[in-house]
């Protein structure tokens, strides 16, 4: 299980063999983060030369550190010598090995910039792809992802190369206690398919037959007096968007109304009579 | 006087010239979803064909799809495993043309799959020979990124360097499929939809208060009345909205449900068969 986990940690991240054959040219909560200053935070990022982001840090007051800054880690993590060095770790402490155990640790203070955030969760592990990026472009010692950037509206800019954070109050998930879970819970035989619950009701029914191959789905029947029927929806209009999420199959239409909350307006875009027609609707609490 | 007439022209033509390079950038409001492993998923189509789940990753260097994907969707590979997505579009209505791709079964990719830890199959990532064109506004408290064109910015490709030491990766995608397969656990990336019941209520003090019955609708022919006060699914009280639901968050269609209402000084049982709908 504990290989698993640390999988996980490689799988946004490890895609760096293939640039050996790139191009031949050229948790937090919502509380901490109000104590935060709400007005945005500039921090300067190095674009290397894998085109990797770094970002310089400072851990428990130590460093500055070289960090790659990625929106594909859905952890953050450091190398064992920067572990110790920033005493993370004892220095006869082991991090977490490629198949080993433990790994998981809390930095006291974690800073980039004028960013500051305290307990910071981390893996310490010695990552094969950031020792092989270290190895060929100078010392690197870890990632930052998705627990640091998830708590902040967070702008990457490749032009200014410039990170912008602001504090939005998101308090990100963990994403190996949801890892965890499904390992429990899912050990016996092939799981139930999803459901996709439409957060709001809307009061219509849509069909798609198993030969229509277009983009959309039919729309059926609107129920007189719902939400669909007073934003304009109206029988044998084809559903092409929901939310500016693509309704190409009945799945897909249910899962774009589950992420629509009841009382928000949605666009959504239906042909009728071979022109595409733009309503506002907005599902009401129900179902 | 002749000058007096250049400059003049000068004046006139300079608006028009900046008024040309001063189109706005473009901007795009890009749906999202974050996977079960924290990922940022983006659906798009290459080349009309898809859509397919694609995670926003600046670690990457590049797109990169599965051969299956690019099989589907029609893109010739060079011998070096490099392809061109005639046509690339993110949901969102973000059209690229001539986007390269890197075509590879990424182990990361399989692995996950294999044991549906994203709780939805993922397809390829999409990596900064794309991601760097745009300026890019992450915030999972909104439910779209904001992406705006970089006008005039061709972002450096990566450079070649020597790396060495990734076979522990390469060999951990076998490994996680063997696990897979001692744990028992299967991937089911099926969705179905939630059975629809054709009620909007309100949350008062008094309870979860039926607003509206839909003409037509299962809840109608279950005999719900505007009013009615919702008490309970079978032995599950309902105090809020949100109680209702839960208690029907994975309810399919034609299923059945004992809902207990007030109505007046009475208490009712109704029997509710979910219909298709939303």
């Amino acid at each position: 299980m504990n290989a698993i986990s640390k999988f996980l940690l490689l799988a946004g991240f490890a895609l760096l063999p293939t640039l050996t054959v790139a191009e031949e040219k050229p948790a937090k909560t919502a509380e901490e983060a109000k104590k935060l200053d709400e007005k945005p935070i500039t921090v300067p990022f190095e674009l290397l030369k894998s085109r990797h982001m770094a970002v310089m840090v400072k851990i428990n007051g130590k460093g500055p550190y070289k960090l790659i800054f990625d929106t594909g880690a859905p952890t953050n993590l450091i190398n064992n010598r920067l572990a110790k060095d920033a005493g993370v770790m004892k220095k006869d402490e082991k991090g977490g090995m490629m198949f080993g155990l433990g790994g998981a640790k809390t930095m006291d203070t974690l800073q980039i910039g004028d960013v500051k955030l305290e307990k910071v969760p981390v893996m310490v592990m010695d990552h094969p792809t950031v020792t092989a990026i270290s190895n060929a472009l100078g010392p690197i010692d870890g990632i930052i992802g998705f627990p640091f950037f998830a708590k902040y509206k967070t702008t990457v800019d490749y032009q200014k190369k410039e990170l912008t954070f602001t504090p939005n109050g998101y308090v990100p998930g963990d994403a190996m206690q949801g890892l965890m879970d499904k390992l429990m819970k899912g050990s016996k035989g092939k799981p139930e398919p999803g459901v996709a619950a439409p957060a709001g009701v809307w009061g219509f029914t849509v069909d798609k037959a198993t030969n229509d191959d277009d983009a959309g789905v039919v729309v059926k029947e609107v129920f007189a007096g719902s939400a669909a029927f007073d934003g304009g929806l109206r029988a044998n209009d084809r559903l092409l968007t929901l939310d500016g999420r693509w309704t190409d199959s009945i799945a897909d239409t249910f899962t774009a109304a589950s992420l629509v909350k009841a009382g928000r307006a949605a666009e959504v875009v239906v042909k009728r009579d071979g022109k595409e027609v733009k309503l506002t609707i907005k599902p009401a609490k129900g179902l | 006087m002749r000058w007096h007439i250049a400059l003049a022209l000068c004046l006139g033509l300079a608006p028009c010239a900046l008024a040309a390079d001063d189109k706005p950038a473009a901007k795009y409001e890009i749906p999202y979803r974050l996977t079960d492993t924290k990922h940022v998923l983006v659906r798009a189509k290459i080349n009309g064909k898809g859509p397919f789940n694609l995670i926003l990753d600046t670690g990457a260097p590049a797109v990169f799809v599965t051969k299956a994907v690019a099989k589907k969707s029609g893109v010739d590979l060079d011998d070096k495993g490099w392809g061109t997505f005639a046509a690339f579009e993110v949901e969102g209505g973000l059209k690229i043309e001539k986007v390269k791709t890197r075509v590879e079964d990424l182990v990361q990719i399989e692995g996950m799959n294999s044991m549906g830890l994203a709780g939805v199959e993922l397809h390829g990532v999409i990596g900064y020979n794309v991601l760097a064109k745009f300026k890019i506004e992450y915030d999972f408290t909104a439910d779209k990124l904001a992406f705006v064109e970089l006008k005039g910015f061709e972002p450096p490709p990566p450079e070649k360097i020597e790396a060495k030491g990734t076979d522990d990766i390469q060999s951990m995608g076998p490994l996680v499929k063997m696990l897979a397969a001692l744990s028992g656990i299967k991937p089911n990336f099926e969705i179905v939809p939630r059975g629809f019941v054709g009620i909007e209520f309100d949350d008062t003090k008094a309870g979860v208060v039926v607003k509206k019955v839909l003409p037509g609708s299962p809840a109608e022919k279950a005999g719900f009345k505007t009013g009615d006060i919702i008490e309970a699914v079978k032995a599950t009280n309902v105090e809020a909205g949100k109680d209702l639901v839960k208690a029907l968050a994975k309810a399919g269609v034609g299923t059945k449900h004992r809902i207990t209402v007030k109505r007046g000084d009475k208490t009712e049982e109704l029997s509710v068969e979910l219909g298709k709908g939303l």
